[in-house]
């Protein structure tokens, strides 16, 4: 029954993913991107040396997570400009990004590399309702650092990458907690819910998406969600969460952290270690100008260098 | 885009994936003249589905009057405009469907509403098509007209839903036809809140993701109607299935008022999703209005209707409406009752074509008093 269509779909976007991968991969060389603007300094953070054209995460001291988008520890990171490039591949295109230009830096301490990412954005959008969309940005890595890296839209067919997202609206839902009726919509009212009536069990049902644990409907313990794919509308939120994040705004620009393990058991990120050269690229979407899913810049993969 | 043939459109159409039609088509016949928008289907669909946090404005089933009434506000007059003017003349329409008016980067010529177009679900509540003027009383043709419009997801044959969806978390089961969004798979992009010219997805902004009919499948899978039609009152109601175009059954209750006598008739084929709910279009409004709305065998339907009562195999097609809980895949006229069958040919319900009456004498012997104004 459902299979059938759905094993149909699945076949038919493989198929077209197949095919776009190679006119990304054109397009991306034949049409190259503008220069980004250059971004306006987000913070006070020393800026040491050139602009850099590969992301190189200097060792720093310490272990466990580096989670902190202000810490002493990304002074001696190179920030790396990023040009973000408009989706217009798959369906449906986003041909005007909001976004045009991301400044990366990234650490790591031997157990834990972390990716500093800030742009500009005059305005926060974390409140989801049906006409409002969330700031959001990932940074993909291949999982197989040793192989030619898959295509930089998501991977491909055989080509399995680790997209780790942060959602502001999950950012908000741990620093402010989460949405309710009432603060979504102050003046709303209703006189009864399931769930304060019947068992948590016999309300599970009158729940949707929250009842069954799907992992985009609430930020739990990190605003981040550990991810791989193999293509467009492959993204799989993985059962075991490694990576952790923080988003904070300030002075009109969001600065993001994306931590995880250098090494883990998980099959479905990559291993590095000290002296490792991989890439990652990076989507954004600003959620001010509705973007969403497809509707977003994209980079190219850019180098990174896991210095010794 | 693949070619696919749309039975209401009378030709080919494109559409992002090759046509597979289920095994049969979960479908619905209402009958427009008998609807008076008491909402009981609302409240019925509501209670079962959709009382849940997020879900406070969120109408699975919900009745508008028309021509004011939209819920969410203006949906059909929106994308009409979007859409621009169409030839609406058949049987082959020769206009633009939503798929081909598609901008560039798009599956499908679409709009997302703002939030609060969800805020008034009974806007234009029994608002008439224009001002009655002082001292008007009753004449035929009415003055004005107003019709009540009750709708739930057309459970497409071409989804624009499914079409929209990026991740493909929305499906068509091949059993019945019936259109799901797996709530475990779906991001909450809306983009198929988006593409849905019926606006019959929904977004949930306590679960960040959509939501939409399921065509009460627990019921329709135990061989029931949903719950919608179950509790109307009015018995406009019938829910059962249609086959694909070259296999009507003449036995089968909404094959035969949809594809043999035509009465029953889409909702704005001409976006080119081919629905499945049906409508028997109101006899007393304007045909234009009622042309854009449910297309080109407007005329016809409403002559065949009102001599309806001539015809005993579409006389008890309609007894049908409202008569028994279950699905009657086959229906019978046999003398003055028609007999309704489930899918094994076992009879579920009969029901006289035309309702036992008793008159009684104005003066009341044994009491010796008059009978007046009773019923």
């Amino acid at each position: 029954m459902q299979t059938t269509a759905r094993t149909f779909r699945t076949f038919a976007a493989i198929a077209i993913a197949a095919v776009m991968t190679t006119t990304a991969a054109v397009t991306a060389l034949a049409q190259p991107p503008k220069p980004a603007a250059p971004a306006k300094p987000a913070t006070a953070r020393p800026s040491v040396r050139a602009p850099a054209t590969t992301i190189t995460a200097v060792r720093v001291p310490g272990t466990g997570p580096i989670n902190d988008a202000f810490g002493k520890h990304w002074a001696g990171a190179r920030p790396m400009k990023v040009a973000m490039l408009p989706q217009s591949v798959t369906l449906p295109h986003n041909p005007a990004p909001a976004v045009t230009g991301l400044t990366v830096r990234a650490v790591h301490n031997g157990t834990w590399v972390a990716f500093l990412i800030e742009w500009k954005d005059d305005t926060v959008s974390d409140k989801i309702v049906l006409d409002n969309f969330g700031d959001q940005v990932a940074i993909q890595l291949p999982i197989d650092t040793k192989a030619a890296p898959p295509s930089p839209m998501m991977g491909n067919p055989g080509g399995r990458v680790n997209i780790i997202q942060w959602r502001a609206a999950f950012q908000h839902d741990i620093d402010k907690g989460p949405p309710t009726t009432k603060s979504l919509y102050p003046n709303s009212w209703a006189d009864v819910y399931p769930d304060e009536v019947l068992s948590a069990n016999d309300a599970r049902p009158y729940s949707g998406a929250l009842g069954l644990e799907n992992p985009i409907s609430r930020g739990r313990a990190t605003p981040v969600l550990d991810q791989f794919a193999e293509g467009w509308g492959s993204m799989t939120v993985k059962p075991d969460q490694h990576a952790l994040g923080s988003g904070v705004h300030r002075n009109g620009a969001w600065h993001v952290v994306i931590t995880r393990p250098m090494a883990s058991d998980d099959q479905n990120a990559p291993r590095l270690v000290p002296g490792d050269r991989t890439v990652a690229a990076f989507a954004v979407w600003e959620g001010g100008a509705r973007e969403v899913g497809a509707r977003k810049a994209w980079s190219a993969w850019i180098p990174v260098v896991v210095a010794r | 885009m693949a070619k696919v043939f749309n039975w209401q459109l009378g030709r080919e159409m494109d559409y992002p994936y090759e046509a597979k039609r289920p095994e049969k088509q979960f479908a619905m016949v209402f009958d427009t003249n008998k609807c008076i928008a008491c909402q009981t289907c609302t409240v019925a669909c509501k209670t079962t589905w959709t009382p849940g946090r997020g879900q406070e404005y969120m109408f699975w089933n919900n009745v508008e009057t028309k021509p004011y009434g939209y819920y969410p506000l203006g949906w059909d007059v929106n994308i009409l405009e979007k859409l621009g003017v169409q030839d609406m003349d058949g049987p082959v329409y020769r206009g633009k469907t939503l798929f081909d008016a598609a901008p560039q980067g798009e599956v499908i010529l679409g709009y997302l509403p703002d939030d609060l177009d969800y805020a008034h679900p009974n806007i234009g509540e029994d608002d008439s098509s224009g001002v009655m003027p002082q001292g008007a009383h009753f004449t035929m043709p009415h003055l004005q007209w107003m019709f009540y419009l009750p709708r739930i997801c057309n459970h497409c044959t071409y989804p624009a839903c499914l079409s929209a969806c990026p991740r493909q978390s929305i499906y068509k089961r091949r059993e019945d036809g019936i259109v799901l969004l797996d709530q475990s798979r779906c991001r909450g992009y809306r983009e198929c809140v988006k593409a849905c010219p019926y606006k019959k997805v929904y977004f949930n902004a306590q679960t960040r993701v959509s939501e939409k009919c399921i065509g009460c499948y627990p019921a329709v899978e135990g061989g029931r109607q949903t719950q919608c039609t179950t509790t109307c009152i009015g018995k406009i109601r019938i829910q059962g299935f249609v086959n694909a175009p070259d296999t009507v059954n003449a036995d089968n209750p909404l094959d035969y008022l949809v594809f043999v006598k035509k009465l029953a008739l889409p909702l704005y084929p001409q976006f080119g999703l081919e629905p499945n709910t049906y409508y028997i279009p109101p006899v007393h409004v304007p045909p234009p209005y009622l042309r854009q709305m449910f297309g080109w065998g407007v005329e016809p339907a409403i002559a065949t209707y009102r001599k309806a009562h001539e015809d005993p195999k579409l006389l008890g097609a309609l007894m049908l409406f409202g008569a028994t809980p279950e699905i009657s895949h086959y229906f019978r006229v046999d003398g003055d009752w028609v007999y309704g069958y489930d899918g094994k040919q076992s009879e579920i319900v009969r029901v006289p074509l035309r309702e036992p009456a008793v008159i009684r004498e104005v003066y009341d012997l044994k009491h010796k008093a008059y009978r007046t104004n009773i019923t």
